[in-house]
């Protein structure tokens, strides 16, 4: 009976391969559509360089910390404690630059290097204990927050902060271009070359694709897996890092709010020019959508509970109608 | 042929199931064709048949799972235009799987209550009022497990005996019953043999699917046979005998020659098995394989081959008994392990097991030899022109049609999918290689191929294992070939006593052997 109805609805070849592409571009042809329609309705503030400038620089933060999440959910897993991690990174490479009085290089190879330690015991956690990502890493999360907490006893470290490290955020270099958007670059550059064209990153896609085969191929499934949750640690504490130099203090919650962005980024990048596939170059288009969606809503004023539902709205439509297209063009 | 057979074996009483020249395709391969069949009310009647002879694939049409491409069902006198397994519940039809489908957690009864409408009281399901109901066909059926006990840790056979108290509660008239002894001691089939009488007095029909011709025999009336899809013949009254079940499973007296390359060049034992036990499907396994020898495995669907080949692999760890490769101890504690020491393993899911669908073939070649596709151990960037080059080799030794280096694997067919499992070892040419089921659902064509490469392999002197439970691959493909019964090795075969009718014999005979002690 259902097999009857399903098959009268069956769509023409051409619709088919129409709607595959669709699916496939559809979030770029946002991203297109989106800076267009800002650039007719605000020719002066919205299409400008420096304005460009920008908002790249305000995603790069996000980009850096959805490009490590990114290769937590490649291999099939969650890691929901990047947004606290960062936190808990921000507030410590302060601390550790004004009360340690480290040097900021230094501060910043120690939290990196911490960032990659949290990452190994969420991948212990998950691979050895066996314990479903979710709750591991909300449980490691919630942890780091308190550390956090424990750390700087719930003050903002702000004061003592030195020039130098705010000029880490604020500094240009290369043709002017800020220093986050060069970070961020060639941190998108490292994740992409690592999971695309080495042959580790043969590996996490296998072990993403399909676990048992990758396992039976002969590879390392848990290895695999905890290296991607330390690549998505250091990411995060290098956001958490560059937050706090932008902000000019260590808050114990400053990066919070960077796991839903982060989620949103990833996931609207899942349904750009791959079908349903977690990668790099579409967590960058899922990270530009969000910031240049918020930048225009911004010039025109919108007020900030529109922006959380343009956020949501968008990562619900771009992904739905992604597997909407998918799913028609291969009944 | 089909007709007459059928005339003489059909009793007086209307029948309450027919199926009626049913035919049904996957890809290439033809599952069934034009197999008829009917059921009447009160008969046990037994289907048998080689695995892929299309026994499951009936089943799966008459429980509405899969439609067939020709043919049709009558229940009852009346056509059914588009079955499912909603409707083939409603018309009294119920299925017992292999594997049992219950939920952990729940209760007896709860499970068998499961997806029924039940009485409520206030709103609130009326349990007692149920249980009042249930108990004495539970109890008729032999349940002994009280219907409020969990039914996690409940045995296979009180399992079997539950969903036969389900099928009852749903007023089935035909239960089927697939391989329903499988995991059942000698004792407890004993008494779902009692059962089926039982039911068959009260006049349910049960079509029963077996592979132990004994017990075919003692329980049915009535055989059909099958065998690569086609109805062989229906066996009733004195033609109803082991003899000719044996013969009309394995066909014809044709025996296929061997198919020898010269015996390799090579000498000395590969991979040296002893005593190797892992409960409760390997009990106590010794075996070796040389190099240059292609080794086969044989026996019937769950008498422990694949389990032994994981453990090979170190994808299961044994619990007891040792293995040595190529004289050094051997006890890899993944197939990762397994791997570095030179072991290739091709599963017999292809699709869950072996391939990662959704990536290239380039990605799914590539995979099992990462060190020879890279720039440098030092710098492990993947070079396009040494994958590319790999790819393309693999491609065109194994003819994989419709492939290019960036076609998702699957999209291929599944000859074209198996030739990528097995094509992954060609390039890092393994000591000792593992397939299990290496050319099921393949056609006739790639499985040549794959024939060849294999040959190919153990001419250079690499150790192969083969299981398979076609008994016409192995004498094709295999130097020496073990039967493997319950878990254990029951015979050797090789040279002239290789043939596809001792396989077969062997097999049956290891499972009559230790199915009764």
């Amino acid at each position: 009976m259902s097999e009857n109805v399903i098959s009268t609805r069956r769509l023409s070849p051409a619709a088919k391969a129409a709607l595959g592409i669709f699916a496939r571009y559809a979030t770029i042809i946002g991203l297109g559509a989106m800076i267009l329609a800002f650039s007719l309705l605000s020719p002066d503030a919205f299409p400008t360089f420096n304005n460009f400038i920008n908002v790249i620089n305000q995603a790069s933060l996000a980009m850096i910390i959805s490009g490590g999440l990114t290769l937590a959910l490649v291999i099939g897993e969650m890691d929901l404690s990047v947004g606290y991690a960062a936190s808990l990174h921000g507030v410590l490479v302060t601390g550790l630059i004004v009360h340690s009085k480290l040097p900021i290089p230094v501060a910043l190879a120690v939290v990196i290097a911490l960032g990659g330690l949290v990452g190994a015991v969420n991948g212990l956690i998950v691979t050895k204990l066996r314990v479903n990502s979710v709750i591991a890493t909300l449980g490691v999360g919630t942890i780091l927050v308190g550390l956090a907490f424990a750390y700087s006893s719930g003050v903002p470290i702000v004061a003592g902060v030195p020039e130098a490290f705010l000029q880490l955020t604020l500094g240009r270099w290369l043709f002017g271009i800020p220093n986050p958007i060069i970070v961020m670059a060639l941190v998108v550059l490292i994740l992409w070359v690592l999971v695309e064209r080495t042959a580790i990153g043969q590996e996490i896609q296998a072990v993403g694709g399909n676990q048992a085969a990758a396992r039976l191929a002969g590879i390392s499934v848990d290895r695999i897996k905890i290296l991607a949750f330390v690549i998505s640690g250091m990411c995060a504490a290098l956001t958490g890092a560059l937050l706090a130099s932008r902000l000019g203090s260590g808050t114990t919650s400053a990066a919070d709010s960077y796991l839903l962005t982060a989620f949103a980024a990833v996931f609207l990048g899942s349904a750009t020019l791959r079908d349903g596939e977690f990668h790099v170059l579409g967590t960058l288009v899922g990270t530009l959508i969000i910031a240049f969606g918020f930048n225009g809503l911004n010039i025109f004023g919108a007020p900030t509970f529109s922006q959380y539902v343009f956020q949501g709205a968008t990562l619900i439509i771009a992904v739905g109608l992604s597997s909407l297209g998918r799913m028609l063009a291969e009944s | 042929m089909n007709n007459a057979a059928l005339e003489s074996g059909t009793p007086q009483t209307p029948p309450f199931v027919v199926a009626e020249t049913i035919s049904k395709a996957y890809g290439g391969a033809q599952a069934l064709n034009a197999v008829s069949l009917s059921i009447v009310p009160g008969e046990v009647h037994g289907l048998v048949g080689a695995n892929g002879a299309g026994k499951s694939t009936l089943i799966r049409i008459l429980a509405g799972l899969t439609q067939p491409d020709s043919g049709q069902i009558v229940v009852d006198g009346r056509r059914i235009v588009a079955n499912s397994p909603h409707i083939a519940s409603e018309l009294g039809m119920s299925f017992i799987h292999q594997e049992l489908a219950f939920i952990p957690g729940m209760t007896v009864l709860e499970n068998i209550m499961l997806g029924l409408p039940k009485k409520t009281r206030f709103g609130l399901v009326d349990w007692p009022a149920i249980a009042r109901e249930i108990a004495p066909i539970a109890h008729r059926v032999g349940v002994r497990a009280p219907l409020t006990a969990n039914v996690k840790g409940l045995s296979t056979a009180e399992n079997w005996l539950i969903n036969i108290t389900r099928a009852l509660v749903r007023k089935a008239r035909l239960i089927v019953m697939d391989e329903p002894t499988a995991a059942l001691a000698a004792a407890e089939s004993e008494r779902l043999f009692g059962i089926i009488r039982e039911l068959s007095k009260s006049g349910i029909a049960v079509l029963y699917v077996s592979h132990r011709l004994d017990e075919i025999l003692e329980l049915c009336r009535r055989v059909t046979v099958f065998r690569d899809g086609r109805l062989v013949t229906e066996l009733t009254g004195a033609g109803l005998t082991r003899q000719a079940l044996v013969e009309s499973i394995v066909g014809g007296a044709v025996e296929s020659t061997h198919n020898h390359v010269g015996a390799s060049a090579v000498e000395g034992v590969a991979i040296s098995v002893r005593r190797i036990s892992r409960a409760p499907k390997v009990k106590s396994v010794s075996f070796d394989l040389k190099r240059g020898e292609v080794l086969g495995l044989g026996g019937l669907v769950g008498a422990g081959r694949s389990e032994l080949a994981r453990i090979l692999f170190g994808a299961d760890r044994p619990d007891s008994g040792e293995m040595t490769l190529e004289g050094k101890p051997f006890a890899p504690r993944s197939p990762a392990q397994a791997v570095k020491a030179g072991i290739g393993f091709v599963p017999e899911e292809r699709r869950a097991e072996g391939l990662i669908l959704s990536k290239s073939v380039g990605l799914n070649l590539g995979l099992a030899n990462l060190n020879s596709i890279i720039v440098s151990p030092m710098l492990p960037l993947i070079s396009g022109r040494r994958r590319d080059a790999l790819v393309e080799r693999t491609i065109k030794a194994f003819a994989i049609k419709g492939a290019s280096i960036d076609t998702p694997v699957g999209r291929l067919s599944g000859g074209n999918q198996q030739k990528v499992v097995i094509g992954r070892w060609l390039q890092s040419k393994p000591k000792v290689l593992i397939l299990d089921e290496p050319t099921r659902g393949v056609d006739v064509g790639a499985r040549a191929e794959i024939h060849k490469f294999i040959r190919g392999l153990a001419h250079e002197g690499a150790a192969v294992l083969v299981i398979s439970s076609d008994p016409e691959e192995l004498p094709d493909l295999c130097d020496r070939v073990l039967i493997m019964a319950e878990g254990r090795i029951v015979g050797e075969l090789a040279g002239d006593a290789l043939t596809r009718h001792a396989i077969i014999a062997a097999s049956y005979a290891g499972v009559q052997e230790l199915g009764v002690t």
